[in-house]
């Protein structure tokens, strides 16, 4: 989650460089053939037509000086068939889809211009073809970030009280308090992982690896250097300035939070990308500094991740029929995960599991992503 | 190398099944010496060109065998083991469907869907816009495994079906041995054979989960005509059961209806024998070419078998019965005797070489990944492997992994899917 991918639409309608030339290759098809399809600055389309439905290309060349974003959609709702993004000028890009029995129209969002929508075209009989999907504006997703960053400011307040006193066991010098302790904020803080961008450098200083540094590394600061510590027989004396850096840290972006955004397109791709984490990071065990907790973390993600889904849930409901799949598969893999918390409190680190609990685990977390994974197209902010 | 009379007959036999007039190794392939066997047309044998642009034909996907057992090793593969992580019977059953599905698919090649704005795209395009065939296969078989508590399958295990037992000499180690599924993807590149990996894992990640995996290679013949060599020089496993006959499938081969004690779902299956052996190759370089040739039983450079000038020439062990010539610890005399009461024990060999990078001493770690379909794995592979104890070649080499399995019956249609009769 900390490489977002380039921001959609209304970004990257100038970045026309990335357009693909693709060769020519026909339209074909149940229904014939409708050649190429020119776009300019008046015109969304001509007027097409095919004889019945089935898989078919249509070869849209832009004849307009700049470029933009051609949609095939429902004129009825406006919602998509198929898009063509990062449309450049000179181009001719093929679309394909299975077409369905139905009212088609050709819609152009070019750039410095009004929205156009070019004939609709009914192709007939009664099959049905690919879905269309309404598309999610900004204006969907404004009020969802919005809710979103109350919950990670609410987090934010819990996790700054959780890390004081987490400081306190440190300077008491209960180091076995403070063990517990480092869990419970720890835990707190990976609930909020859709917002890891949007804390900026902060997100390295509270909850950075040692990858690149090295465990030695004075500069490395946050829960897993807190961690290792706890769990390598650091003295209290020795980590008090890491609990202390740790504190103002936190308290520095709970301060701080009121100012900062959300990017709008992120609340839909970390629905997938925080478990991508999880997989990559705690199911393997990775990010184990020595407490054994990474399936804990793991189940802090699912939490984070549901919280998304809450929020987004108004607009996925009607949008993505995998949803409950979605859910179904978190549920297995948090019963599964829950499995390995000991009575005594304690989390089977991933190297002690068996190795069929481990293989039940990876299987439920692969099958979560996949499930989670359309969301971020889904919920892509559009313009309508 | 000059004309040889029993080369010559080798190209006379396989003229007929070979397009373009080439002749690619490995064609009727090849164990422990038997009569080599024309198959039918393969997609193994077409012209290397064709296999570089990916552009061999389909192998039909569906019938009453298995499409990927009776053709001749490709140029690529790889053997994957799973745990199958389905719950229950009825997810089990959605796994053998989905990787019917896919294997239909991916087997006949075509221009994948389009996801829209409803999700990532649903391939891979490691192979461009639209899926090659590049001959490949998807061979499924099912381990001793899958027959525990867990799917209440325990009543319909194969008669011959258990877990792979480990042989003097063997060095096996638990996670790269064994599986309840093993899937064997073959083609004629390797971007093909991980395509469909990577599409089926895609498709079954709740269902299933790689316990291990090992990729291999067939390699040209060489000199053209004759038979893939392994990593230790010599041409591998010259004689097989004739894969064109009916007859000697029947009777070495496929799982026979009612035969005895086999539940019928397995007619139409065969027993899959993976066995991974690393070949100790610097130890066998310091080793005289008289001494690998006695150790095989045939010449390095030809093929030929020590006795005699053609390499699919049957040796004469009666006209040598001390083994004053083929001592009688080669490998081909041990493997196959060649006498009326071993017949019955004579298996499908099917081998791959493979190469995975180098051990913690700087070693190659290359070997074989020896695979074998019969009928019943203990009248057969395991009788050929019991003559072969203590061998000499032992001592260079490795077997350190694999499994028992059954190839489950072929997809007779597209209605049809892997274990119908099984899990219905």
């Amino acid at each position: 989650m900390r490489t977002p991918r380039p921001l959609a639409v209304a970004a990257t309608i100038a970045a026309l460089t990335t357009t693909l030339a693709l060769t020519a290759c026909g339209g074909g098809g149940g229904g014939g053939t409708t050649g190429v399809l020119s776009f300019n600055n008046a015109n969304c389309g001509p007027s097409w037509q095919l004889a019945g439905p089935g898989w078919h290309t249509f070869e849209l060349r832009n004849d307009n000086t700049v470029g933009g974003e051609v949609d095939l959609i429902d004129p009825s709702s406006g919602a998509i068939y198929a898009e063509i993004a990062g449309f450049g000028p000179g181009t001719i890009t093929p679309m394909t889809l299975d077409v369905g029995s139905g009212t088609y129209a050709f819609r152009c969002l070019f750039q410095d211009a009004d929205p156009m929508t070019g004939p609709a075209v009914t192709v007939p009989g009664d099959a049905k073809g690919a879905a269309a999907i309404l598309p999610v504006t900004y204006n969907d997703l404004i009020p969802l970030a919005k809710q979103y960053q109350g919950y990670v400011g609410t987090g934010l307040a819990t996790l700054a009280r959780q890390v004081a006193t987490e400081d306190g066991d440190v300077r008491s010098g209960d180091l076995a308090a403070a063990r517990r302790d480092w869990l419970t904020a720890h835990l707190t803080y990976q609930t909020l992982g859709a917002a890891y961008d949007a804390f900026g450098n902060f997100d390295d200083e509270i909850d950075g690896r040692a990858d690149a540094l090295g465990v030695n590394n004075p500069n490395w600061t946050g829960f897993y250097r807190l961690e290792y510590g706890l769990w390598h027989g650091q003295s209290a004396a020795e980590l008090k300035p890491v609990a202390g850096t740790l504190t103002t840290d936190v308290d520095k972006l709970l301060a701080s939070w009121p100012s900062q955004e959300i990017p709008l397109i992120d609340i839909g791709l970390r629905a997938h990308e925080i478990m991508e984490n999880a997989l990559e990071f705690q199911l393997t065990g990775h990010d184990d500094y020595g407490s054994g907790t990474t399936l804990a973390t793991a189940v802090a993600n699912i939490a984070g991740t549901r919280e998304l889904l809450a929020v987004l849930h108004p607009l996925l409901v009607s949008r993505y029929p995998g949803l409950s799949s979605a859910y179904s598969w978190l549920d297995r893999l948090q019963v599964l995960l829950e499995k390995q918390h000991l009575p005594n409190g304690q989390w089977v680190p991933v190297s002690a599991l068996s190795g069929s609990a481990r293989q039940s685990i990876d299987a439920a977390g692969g099958q979560a992503v996949e499930e989670l994974a359309p969301i971020a197209s889904i919920t892509e902010p559009r313009n309508s | 190398m000059g004309e040889q009379p029993g080369r010559r007959a080798f190209l006379r036999g396989m003229a007929g099944g070979v397009a373009g007039g080439v002749v690619a190794g490995g064609i009727a392939g090849t164990a422990g010496g038997y009569a080599y066997a024309a198959g039918r047309p393969d997609p193994a044998t077409a012209a290397d060109a064709t296999v570089i642009q990916g552009r061999l034909p389909a192998v039909p996907f569906h019938g009453g065998y298995q499409a990927g057992i009776r053709p001749a090793p490709q140029r690529q593969t790889a053997v994957v083991s799973f745990t199958a992580t389905a719950d229950g019977r009825a997810e089990l059953t959605d796994l053998f469907r989905t990787v019917t599905e896919r294997a239909r698919f991916l087997t006949a090649g075509g221009t994948p869907p389009p996801a829209g704005i409803g999700g990532p795209p649903s391939d891979s395009g490691t192979l461009g816009p639209a899926v090659e065939p590049d001959g490949l296969t998807v061979t499924l078989g099912v381990g001793s495994t899958l027959f525990d508590d867990r799917y209440g399958l325990a009543a319909l295990r194969p008669a011959h079906l258990v877990p792979m037992r480990a042989f003097p000499n063997d060095n096996l180690d638990p996670a790269q041995s064994g599986g309840d599924l093993v899937l064997q993807l073959s083609a004629g590149n390797a971007d093909t054979v991980l395509h469909a990996l990577r599409d089926i894992a895609k498709h079954t990640r709740g269902g299933m989960q790689v316990n291990w995996r090992i990729d291999g290679f067939s390699s040209p013949a060489r000199p053209a005509g004759t038979v893939p060599r392994n990593s230790m020089g010599f041409m591998d496993g010259i004689a097989n059961p004739d894969t064109s006959s009916q007859r000697e499938m029947d009777s070495l081969v496929w799982v026979q209806p009612g035969a005895q004690g086999e539940p019928g779902w397995a007619a139409g299956g065969s027993y899959f024998v993976v066995r991974l052996i690393r070949m100790l190759i610097e130890f066998w370089d310091r080793v005289d070419i008289l001494e690998q040739e006695n150790m095989f039983g045939r010449r390095r450079d030809t093929g030929f078998p020590l006795d005699a000038d053609g390499i699919f020439a049957a040796p004469d062990y009666t006209a040598d019965p001390t083994g004053e010539v083929i001592p009688l610890t080669a490998h081909i005399r041990l493997a196959n005797p060649r006498t009326p009461a071993t017949a019955s024990s004579r298996i499908l060999r099917r081998a791959y070489n493979y190469d995975r990078g180098v051990d913690q001493v700087g070693d190659l770690d290359t070997g074989l990944i020896f695979t074998c379909f019969q009928q019943d794995i203990k009248r057969q592979f395991e009788t050929v492997q019991t003559r072969l104890i203590d061998e000499p070649l032992v001592d260079y080499i490795s077997p350190f992994g694999g499994g028992y399995f059954l190839a489950v019956p072929g997809v007779r249609d597209a209605s049809d899917y892997f274990g119908r009769a099984l899990l219905a």
